[in-house]
């Protein structure tokens, strides 16, 4: 009797000890952390999406396949959460108790927004677009680059630059155009202060509802009360439309159309580049022909997606994300090596990174323990003869996001 | 023969206890018990949902936590965007001070989940590319995002009335 007691105890410890010895060692065998991306991959802004994600996840696979960072692989999921807010909390619920997940990237400002209190609380990293309320109020969120307001105050420079080129007295006029929601709003909370500090009369801005098929009625409002710059918000293909219904009322010839960083991309331009012809864009990171020109986007593409046509600048900045992770991820492992690390290391390592190249795709990081923006740096962009064409080198940004009390 | 039987026993009575309390399902059932009610619990696919949403009111939840109302898919059930075997979130919410939610599911959530529509680059959404959900019973859970407690209803979704 005695000796089956040893038998099925022996039994008993030899599984215990063969569950712990095989977890342990799968674990040493593949060491991994996790890049999620709460995305929009069939939703309403798949268009800019889709392609930085591919740059982000191109750009991982390469660091993978060349070793890792130091040993440590880079898993990229991504989720398509249709840009809906409720879908968005609820995946990342499901991935929040995941070991060695360091980074959320949020697609929208408004699932930043609710998924951002709990990231708050699970000490992680959260990236998302460019709302200055996140450089207000510091926290676990970092912007990809410059704050909306920065950027249109840069723009706003960039006007008075132009104003005086042209020989024109007095001062400009500026209409302001966007969607009827939060991120419409936002370049003007300090972008509105830093307008008005330059000199520049801005007239009432016109919101309207995303989805507008005819912009005519608001055109011709600014028009008519004297703009001689319009500023165009949204996201591509809006602005591009906006401008098409612009040039079909002939204001294109007299009036100088402005775009913020979702204006037209190739794929706009594909369709209306007659009509976009002329448009300025201020972008914090490289496209069109820029983009074409950079070594680093372009071999990425080629290698992973084929013809340079359909390249967009947008897959740049999804290559720069990845870049960011990268930096962010080789300070981490060098503070507190892998088997430390957690969420919270790989935040301090983000407020560490400042000046962190990223093949030329963007500024420098500008990331530091006062500071969220991606990089400070913005470039202006033309349309001309159907091409996207820097018309500046980068420029620095105003702090236009101290001008408004958030 | 007593120590074999002390040993063994141990051993299971401390995996058992280990299995508790890493269970975080069982940890949920120390708090009070969470309830979820769904207005309606039945209802037609119709544009009237956008005017009128479904809505989901729960308590017993931790104070101040947020709340995730998910659709438990059936197996088998394809959805744009959700990989099989996933739940979809299809609104979400903050508890009061007594642990209390009421979340409406956004129109977004109600064309992206109930419709399943596509959209245009102009971002409207696009109904002949919609695939409608099929009639059937939905179970619905809203689960405490700091408790853990879940909360479990469901969803009758009937077929479309015949147009006479």
């Amino acid at each position: 009797m005695r000796k089956e007691y040893l038998i099925f105890l022996s039994i008993v410890l030899t599984i215990c000890l063969s569950v712990v010895t095989l977890s342990s060692s799968a674990f040493a065998k593949e060491k991994a952390v996790i890049y999620l991306s709460l995305a929009d991959y069939t939703g309403p802004i798949a268009g800019l999406n889709v392609p930085a994600d591919k740059g982000t996840e191109d750009y991982i696979n390469d660091i993978n396949a060349k070793g890792g960072v130091d040993g440590v692989k880079i898993k990229f999921i991504g989720i398509d959460t249709r840009y809906d807010v409720a879908r968005a909390v609820s995946a990342y619920k499901r991935y929040r108790r995941t070991p060695k997940l360091l980074v959320v990237n949020s697609i929208g400002t408004g699932i930043a927004r609710a998924v951002g209190r709990l990231l708050v609380r699970d000490k992680r990293v959260q990236l998302t677009p460019g709302d200055g309320e996140f450089q207000a109020h510091l926290g676990s969120t970092f912007i990809w680059g410059p704050a909306y307001q920065d950027a249109f105050a840069a723009l706003m420079d960039w006007v008075m630059d132009d104003w005086k080129a042209r020989g024109k007295s007095g001062v400009p006029v500026v209409g302001y155009m966007s969607w009827d929601n939060p991120y419409g709003r936002e370049p003007l909370r300090g972008g509105k202060e830093y307008a008005e500090k330059l000199g520049i009369k801005l007239l009432p801005p016109e919101f309207f509802p995303p989805g507008t098929l005819k912009h005519d009625v608001y055109l011709t409002r600014l028009a008519e009360a004297g703009a001689s710059y319009i500023y165009v918000g949204g996201i591509d293909p809006t602005p591009t439309n906006v401008i098409r219904d612009g040039y079909a009322l002939g204001l294109t010839r007299k009036i100088q159309f402005l775009t913020g960083y979702w204006g037209p991309t190739s794929l706009g331009l594909s369709i209306h580049a007659k009509a976009l012809e002329g448009t300025a864009n201020v972008s914090f990171f490289q496209r069109g022909e820029d983009t074409k020109m950079n070594k680093v986007v372009a071999g990425l593409w080629k290698n992973h997606r084929g013809s340079l046509d359909k390249l967009n600048g947008v897959y740049g900045m999804g290559i720069a994300w990845g870049m960011t992770y990268v930096g962010g991820l080789r300070a981490a492992l060098k503070a507190v090596g892998y088997e430390k690390l957690k969420g919270l290391d790989m935040y301090k390592a983000y407020q560490n990174i400042t000046g962190f190249e990223r093949a030329g795709i963007q500024g420098p990081c500008a990331y530091a323990s006062d500071s969220r923006r991606g990089s400070r740096e913005i470039k202006i962009y033309r349309v001309k003869g159907g091409k996207i064409v820097p018309i500046t080198g980068w420029r620095k940004t105003p702090d236009a996001v101290s001008l408004h009390k958030f | 023969m007593r120590i074999f039987k002390v040993i063994i026993l141990f051993v299971m009575i401390s995996g058992l206890a280990f299995g508790a309390f890493s269970c975080q399902t069982l940890q949920s059932l120390t708090g009070p018990k969470a309830t979820l009610v769904i207005t309606p619990a039945e209802t037609f696919l119709s544009p009237a949902l956008f005017k009128k949403p479904v809505t989901f009111k729960g308590s017993g939840f931790q104070p101040k936590e947020m709340i995730s109302v998910e659709m438990v898919l059936p197996p088998g059930l394809k959805m744009k965007g959700v990989k099989e075997g996933e739940d979809v979130g299809i609104a979400f919410a903050t508890a009061n001070e007594k642990g209390n939610f009421t979340a409406a599911m956004a129109p977004t959530a109600t064309l992206n989940w109930f419709f399943q529509v596509g959209w245009t680059p102009l971002l409207r959404p696009n109904f002949k590319a919609a695939k409608p959900i099929p009639p059937g019973v939905y179970k619905i859970n809203a689960t405490g995002l700091d408790s853990d407690r879940i909360a479990t209803s469901n969803l009758k979704i009937f077929p479309p009335p015949k147009k006479k």
